[in-house]
């Protein structure tokens, strides 16, 4: 009966393109030793997928026929890495024309043709959060990814049935781009009011659109209707993951108050290189954290900074995770992991958490990701070496049981689409442009920014 | 599309009764330009009726802008002008899916000087849906003749703009007085694309996604709001005219299909979420990477134009750039040609897939437009599969069938007469018949360089190598001056120097074949440098091209002597 009510869903979903079917695998991995992160490390184990799940872990397992087997002796199989702050698989990042745009959708602007997204397979990752930029106090609605490679269809990217996130913007960032264009805000305490103004503002559209919902007129006239204040009702309704940009104590802080007020609960400060100055705080709130491992002082909000972030946030409760932002961090973020251990002493399950467990609760996908359990997606990375070890080497990654990257068959050209008109030059492994995506379109020139002719 | 139909046919109604005053007063004409008769017979030529049904030595009679009979066993009318159609060769005139023929580009808008980003007017936002290409139609644009050379009858033209430009109307390619007199079907279509306001919202894909959401949204529910009180207004709150809500209500209704100019496979599928969120009515044009996109236009019957722009062929590395490749430059090339491959094969995929798909001419220079039908067909598409897309497909996703696209008794007299069947190679194009009036065009000698390539061959006796003076008309006059062309290897390369002291331009993507020459060169037009497209036929020692100017929609002819002596 459930299969053909399966059966059923899927003939119904057939001419919509967001239904795109996506490819499940069966494999069995034979006798690696298995980092759960939930129920500690396996040696000698095999994991068995069956239609891109989890189906089996255990010793001495059977292929069942047909399924092909893949020797793990020696290596260590860990679940594929999540990265809750990415910029990448995105044709746009910022609609920096406004300060608050809750309106726009990542999920519309998925650029599955970056080239990137095969370098963070190769990294180990198997998803990424793929976010607005920070040039908007309230940016768009951010995207979940699983790193489905090789495909034209931006849907086949998506995490099926993840929550809706959303992206704000405290700081430098935002204020840089709205003294750029001669907008509110241009200053800390502007952004603290834009943010307020927005939310009185959504309340008293959900006060008006629930009055016509009451009237019983059968001639009542409906109100205007407005994508940004809808976006911004859902978040008051929780219904919207928030993750917000954030550097300095102060600015978290002021987060923490403004959304108490709004009894918004669900919070995930970004970067927050001073979230161990309000740690107690964020764990009283039940906020956490997303961060770097050991990268500041590229601006000046940056400059207080400590490696041990992540492990003061660990030890006072605080659910953290470690992310990129980057093109090339996303590659080692494994590495990233491994340096708290040398700045705090976390233990191998708590520093691989902060890249896979962690990242999946802060993006509400840890029923299906995160760890290796059966029942759980098989998305999955080979590493050869401790993921920890600074000799780690990941030789291939899974996405629902397929696999997306494989060290021992990497070729060397991995674009999807060609431009027949464009010139082989050489080739450039490193694109900077890759790495700081945050401030994208945001501001409007460099000589703007410091004029005072606005 | 009833309506749509019954606007159709309104409208020619209307174009007959304008027809026929035109003709009365053409007995005083006194320049003596008139038509002496609008009766015609094109005898004894080979009518390829419709993709697939050709009639030999048959006679096509037209009258008063209708094809009155075609048949082998047709009275010729005793006022008709008789053409011989021996070795002639009778097709529908075709269909241009979507273009800006005919359109004139308005000023952008000016930037408020107390523009507020997030919120800018609508004008400067790109939002004018209420706009219609009829504002900007014009008679004199020199876009009707061009596309008219190249076998077009007909044009879906939308305006020009950002992200709503306006609606779209069908037109006839004629040559006519007024604006009106080109109008077939007038705000067929609501035309939208991915143009962002210059630093104001929305600026991007993801604020104009969201934009059109809004606007739809809001189009749906003051609707209902216009009618209820027009309905009866009494006890409801006066709905407050918006110029731009009302231009989306056919839309809203389905009465009026959206027109997406979206050339990418990432364009066309946003176009597609669009429409899944909203459920209006769409077609997807001047799309160039939609070889991966086959199953998704029919599961979701998507009216479906192509562009009918290529890319250039790769070019072949030979001999000392052959040996200094390394194998990995090899490997990239030869996937530049299977991409190449792809999109020459677009055409050949989707017909393949069973989807029923017309042309877009929007970015194509229109001289190139037979050259790159030729090249889809030796990828595979076949040459019915091709006349069908330029003619009977394009009418019905146009909702124009009844009226036009074959070569039948009854429908309009849009007919192209070229003298060989016309995919192939050599054949010309002799008349067209636009609304029942004729367009006569020289044929050329086939000349000694059809044969280019091989004639090139031979160092010394190439038609191209040597210095050529050229004269072109640009809005500031006259420009005359020196062409130079040189051959290293294979490839051609050539500089320009002008008699007004002009900085010299290099020539480049020289390219010749099969008598055609063409090339790239940039001016500098204050301070920005502009593309100069020129393509043409060599005959002789005579080059006669035509100069297109891409970025302004605008392009002039251009001669050239090879100076004696070479």
């Amino acid at each position: 009966m459930k299969k053909n009510i399966l059966i059923l869903t899927l003939i119904l979903f057939t001419g919509f393109i967001s239904e795109a079917q996506v490819k499940k695998g069966d494999v069995l991995i034979k006798n690696g030793t298995v980092l759960t992160i939930t129920k500690g490390t396996l040696a000698n184990t095999d994991v068995l997928i069956k239609d891109g799940k989890i189906s089996r872990i255990g010793k001495n397992l059977k292929a069942p026929n047909g399924v092909q087997e893949i020797d793990a002796t020696g290596k260590f199989i860990m679940p594929g890495i999540i990265d809750a702050h990415s910029h990448i698989a995105l044709s746009s990042v910022n609609e920096g024309t406004s300060q608050v745009t809750a309106e726009v959708n990542m999920g519309d602007v998925i650029d599955p043709f970056d080239v990137s997204i095969y370098r963070a397979l190769a990294g180990g990752v198997t998803s990424t959060h793929a976010l607005h930029g920070s040039a908007n106090v309230i940016g768009g609605e951010s995207e979940t990814l699983k790193l489905r490679y090789g495909t034209s269809n931006p849907e086949e990217l998506k995490f099926e049935d993840a929550p809706r996130t959303i992206k704000f913007a405290l700081g430098e960032n935002p204020t840089r781009g709205g003294r750029s264009r001669g907008i509110q805000p241009s200053s800390r305490m502007g952004v603290e009011a834009m943010l307020r103004n927005s939310f009185n503002d959504a309340i008293s559209y959900r006060n008006t659109w629930n009055a016509y919902k009451a009237d019983k007129n059968p001639r009542k006239v409906a109100p205007e209707y407005d994508l940004r204040m809808e976006t911004l009702v859902d978040i008051l309704d929780g219904k919207v993951l928030v993750h917000c940009h954030s550097y300095r104590a102060d600015e978290i802080y002021m987060l923490l108050k403004v959304f108490k007020d709004f009894g918004i609960k669900k919070l995930t400060f970004q970067h927050a290189n001073e979230a161990y100055k309000v740690a107690s705080e964020l764990a009283e709130f039940g906020a956490s954290a997303s961060v770097f491992a050991d990268w500041w002082a590229y601006k000046l909000e940056v400059y207080w900074s400590t490696a041990y972030n992540a492990t003061i946030l660990t030890r006072n409760g605080v659910l953290t995770s470690i992310n990129s932002d980057s093109g090339e961090l996303i590659r080692h973020l494994f590495h990233e992991a491994a340096k708290t251990q040398k700045y705090g002493d976390l233990s191998d399950d708590e520093a691989l958490s902060l890249i896979t467990l962690n990242p999946a609760k802060q993006l509400g996908i840890d029923n299906r990701v995160g760890s290796i359990e059966v029942g759980k997606d098989a998305d999955i990375a080979i590493f050869e070496g401790h993921p920890l070890s600074v000799y780690a080497i990941p030789v291939m990654t899974f996405v629902d049981g397929v696999k997306y990257f494989d060290r021992a068959n990497d070729v060397a050209d991995q674009r999807i689409y060609v431009n027949p008109e464009e010139a082989v030059e050489n080739i450039t492994i490193f694109n900077r442009l890759d790495e700081d995506r945050c401030m994208e379109e945001g501001v409007v020139s460099f000589e703007a920014l410091f004029s005072n002719k606005k | 599309m009833k309506l749509l139909l019954t606007k159709t046919i309104r409208a020619v109604f209307l174009m007959l009764l304008t027809v026929s005053t035109v003709s009365l007063n053409a007995q005083s004409d006194p320049t003596g330009e008139s038509a002496v008769t609008r009766t015609f017979a094109i005898t004894n030529a080979t009518v390829i009726q419709a993709p697939g049904k050709e009639l030999k030595g048959a006679t096509v009679v037209i009258k008063n802008g209708l094809i009155q009979a075609v048949g082998t066993n047709v009275t010729v009318p005793t006022d008709a002008q008789v053409i011989d159609g021996k070795d002639m060769f009778v097709y529908a005139g075709f269909i241009d899916g979507l273009a800006n023929t005919g359109a004139k580009r308005p000023e952008n808008a000016p930037r408020p000087n107390d523009l507020f980003s997030p919120d800018p007017p609508n004008d400067y936002a790109g939002i004018t849906p209420e706009h219609s290409l009829l504002d900007q139609l014009d008679v004199a644009s020199n876009t009707i003749a061009s596309m008219r050379k190249e076998g077009f009858a007909i044009s879906h033209s939308v305006p020009f703009g950002r992200m709503l430009p306006g609606s779209g109307s069908i037109i006839l390619l004629g040559d006519k007085k007024h604006a009106d007199e080109l109008v077939l079907s007038k705000d067929v279509s609501m035309f939208t694309q991915f143009a962002g306001a210059p630093g104001a919202y929305p600026g991007n894909v993801l604020g104009i996604m969201a934009k059109w959401r809004n606007l739809y949204r809001n189009a749906e529910n003051n609707k209902q709001h216009y009618d209820s009180y027009a309905q009866n207004p009494s006890g409801i709150e006066r709905p407050e005219r918006d110029r731009v809500t009302e231009a989306f209500f056919p839309v809203v209704s389905k009465q009026r299909p959206v027109m997406f100019d979206v050339a990418g496979v990432l364009e066309v599928q946003r176009a597609m979420r669009l429409q899944k969120d909203l459920g209006f009515k769409l077609m997807v044009g001047n799309v160039k990477q939609a070889w991966d996109l086959g199953q998704m236009f029919k599961d979701n019957g998507t009216s479906v134009f192509l562009s009918l722009d290529l890319p250039d062929a790769p070019k072949e590395a030979k001999g000392k750039d052959l040996d200094e490749m390394t194998e990995e430059t090899k490997r990239l090339e030869a996937r530049k040609v299977d991409f190449y491959k792809k999109y020459v094969g677009q055409a050949a995929s989707l017909a393949t897939s069973g989807v029923k798909f017309g042309f877009s001419s929007l970015d194509v220079t229109s001289t190139k437009v037979k050259a790159n039908l030729l090249t889809m067909i030796e990828n595979g598409l076949s040459e019915s599969d091709a006349l069908a897309a330029l003619t009977t497909n394009a009418a019905g996703l146009l909702g124009i069938d009844k009226i036009t696209g074959t070569v039948e008794a009854g429908k309009i007299a849009n007919i192209m007469v070229s003298n060989a069947p016309y995919f192939t190679k050599d054949s010309q194009i002799k008349f067209m018949f636009v609304d029942g009036d004729k367009y006569d065009f020289e044929i050329k000698e086939k000349s000694a360089a059809g044969n280019g390539n091989r004639a090139g061959a031979a160092a010394g006796n190439d038609p191209i190598v040597g210095t050529w003076s050229y004269n072109f008309e640009t809005p500031n006059g006259a420009s005359t001056g020196k062409m130079t062309f040189a051959k290293d290897g294979g490839t051609y390369t050539g500089k320009m120097t002008n008699n007004d002291g002009a900085p010299d331009a290099n020539l480049q993507e020289v390219t010749f074949a099969n008598g055609t020459l063409s090339f790239i060169f940039m001016i500098d037009a204050g301070g920005q440098s502009v593309e100069l497209i020129v393509s043409g036929t060599v005959t002789g020692k005579q080059y006669d091209a035509e100069v297109t100017v891409s970025a302004f929609n605008f392009s002039t002819p251009m001669s050239a002597t090879k100076d004696d002596g070479q």
